[in-house]
């Protein structure tokens, strides 16, 4: 079953559909985390919330606004932004990234899984965006930065990075289209 | 339209694309959630952003850790979920404290129930125990770290929604041993904040779970207690007679295996008619 039909049952409670959902979306909704968050521990964690907050919002799923996968996947990146924000605020990710750089294993292991066709697709996609765009699309959504944060980094006007932001989505719309 | 509200909606619009990348400060995000409910315009645009958004995650699909799905599957046989926005949008309130919940102000008037029921204690003597309550919240939030904010933070909006009721009412009991529970509760929305006190440290791989109590059914698990957390517990019928908190293997039971460490009854706050 689809993660559309499989998400219209949980909603109901139905626990067998939500053990089937789960073997749709974990991996995405893992991957996702991981590559924003980067800390193992605290990717399983914020991991953990997400599928269990995906139990218990499922009522709350409207399917005319989108794609169940979609809706799972935001909700899993805006908790994992989230985190990274505040582990940021609070000085702990310097201290994070120094002990990974340690402990490189892990990583390894994940990107091993994570090759595919999608991933191939989605790569040369970025690539065909401006630097910019690149630039400032990767760093919101896998880093986790602001705009403010972003047009700091790069040291650019806000506006100029809401719109770098603007065209680099628009133009992974066009060149992924063909395999959406 | 003025100039003024023109530019302000215009800036508002642009920033539909860092929104749908999630990089908008939290003030900026409601802003811009709120600018989204009245713009019909934004709202397909901002979906089409956000679906471009989310292809981006595409590429970073990992194997999850073998632990996380049964970890998953067990807390899930045993947590309620939300109401569908359709039920629950009647009574959407503000997420904070009302004063009457502090003893700070008259509860608020309740049309006919209090009148027609004049055994039950007002709100005002179960102020207290209300106070309890969220003070027991407060006191757990302060211990835990950032990371756990978050999650607080959506429970402590339950926990004042329930609060919020306008029948909300408190009770708790306390046995010899100094084994209490706490609870605010309202039979209108039929939930609870149910908090637990002097039961002392639990052995590794068991847990405190809540049960519901009625007459000539079986009890219903309305939960696990996590730490010190208060547990808002949902679906309570006006049938339901009183609460029973039992020590249960991790990640709950079907139906309890041991007797009652506490009970409380629940006719003082609105139920078991």
């Amino acid at each position: 079953m689809e993660a559309d039909e499989l998400l219209v049952l949980v909603a109901g409670g139905d626990q067998k559909a939500f053990e089937e959902l789960y073997g749709l979306v974990s991996g995405p909704v893992f991957g996702l985390v991981r590559r924003v968050v980067r800390d193992p521990a605290q990717s399983e964690e914020v991991a953990q919330e997400v599928l269990l907050e995906l139990w218990r919002s499922a009522p709350r799923f409207d399917p005319g606004r989108g794609s169940a996968l979609s809706w799972i996947l935001t909700l899993a990146h805006r908790r994992a932004v989230d985190r990274v924000r505040s582990a940021r605020a609070a000085g702990e990710r310097e201290r994070r990234e120094a002990r990974r750089a340690l402990h490189p294993a892990f990583d390894h292991v994940a990107e091993e899984v994570e090759a595919g066709l999608e991933r191939e697709w989605v790569r040369r996609c970025l690539d065909r965006l401006t630097a910019l765009q690149r630039q400032s699309v990767t760093l919101a959504y896998y880093d986790g930065y602001t705009y403010r944060e972003v047009a700091e980094r790069l040291s650019l006007p806000l506006g100029t990075v809401k719109t770098r932001m603007r065209d680099g989505l628009t133009r992974l719309r066009e060149c992924l289209g063909g395999v959406a | 339209m003025s100039i003024f509200s023109r530019l302000r909606s215009g800036d508002l619009h642009s920033l539909a694309a860092p929104y749908a990348l999630d990089a908008l400060e939290p003030d900026e995000r409601r802003r811009f959630e709120k600018h989204l409910k009245g713009c019909d315009r934004c709202a397909g645009e901002v979906r089409a952003l956000s679906e471009d958004a989310v292809r981006l995650a595409w590429s970073t699909t990992a194997l999850a850790p073998p632990g996380l799905r049964d970890r998953v599957l067990t807390a899930v046989r045993t947590m309620p979920q939300d109401p569908s926005p359709a039920q629950d949008a009647p009574r959407a309130r503000a997420p904070h404290l009302p004063p009457h919940v502090w003893g700070a102000a008259p509860p608020p008037p309740r049309a006919r129930a209090p009148r027609m029921r004049p055994l039950f204690a007002p709100f005002a003597t179960a102020t207290a125990a209300a106070a309890l309550v969220v003070a027991a919240l407060f006191a757990v939030q302060a211990t835990h770290t950032q990371d756990r904010l978050a999650a607080e933070r959506a429970q402590a909006r339950e926990i004042a929604h329930v609060l919020a009721a306008p029948d909300a009412r408190a009770t708790s009991d306390r046995d010899a041993d100094g084994r209490g529970i706490g609870v605010v509760a309202s039979a209108s929305e039929g939930r609870a904040v149910v908090t637990l006190s002097g039961l002392g440290a639990l052995p590794s791989g068991r847990v405190h779970q809540l049960w519901l109590m009625r007459p000539n059914v079986q009890p219903r698990s309305l939960g696990l207690f996590s730490g010190d957390a208060p547990l808002v517990a949902s679906g309570l019928g006006k049938s339901a007679t009183s609460l029973a908190v039992t020590v249960e293997p991790d990640g709950g039971s079907a139906q309890p295996t041991g007797q009652p460490v506490v009970q409380l009854a629940l006719q003082s706050v609105g139920f078991g008619q």
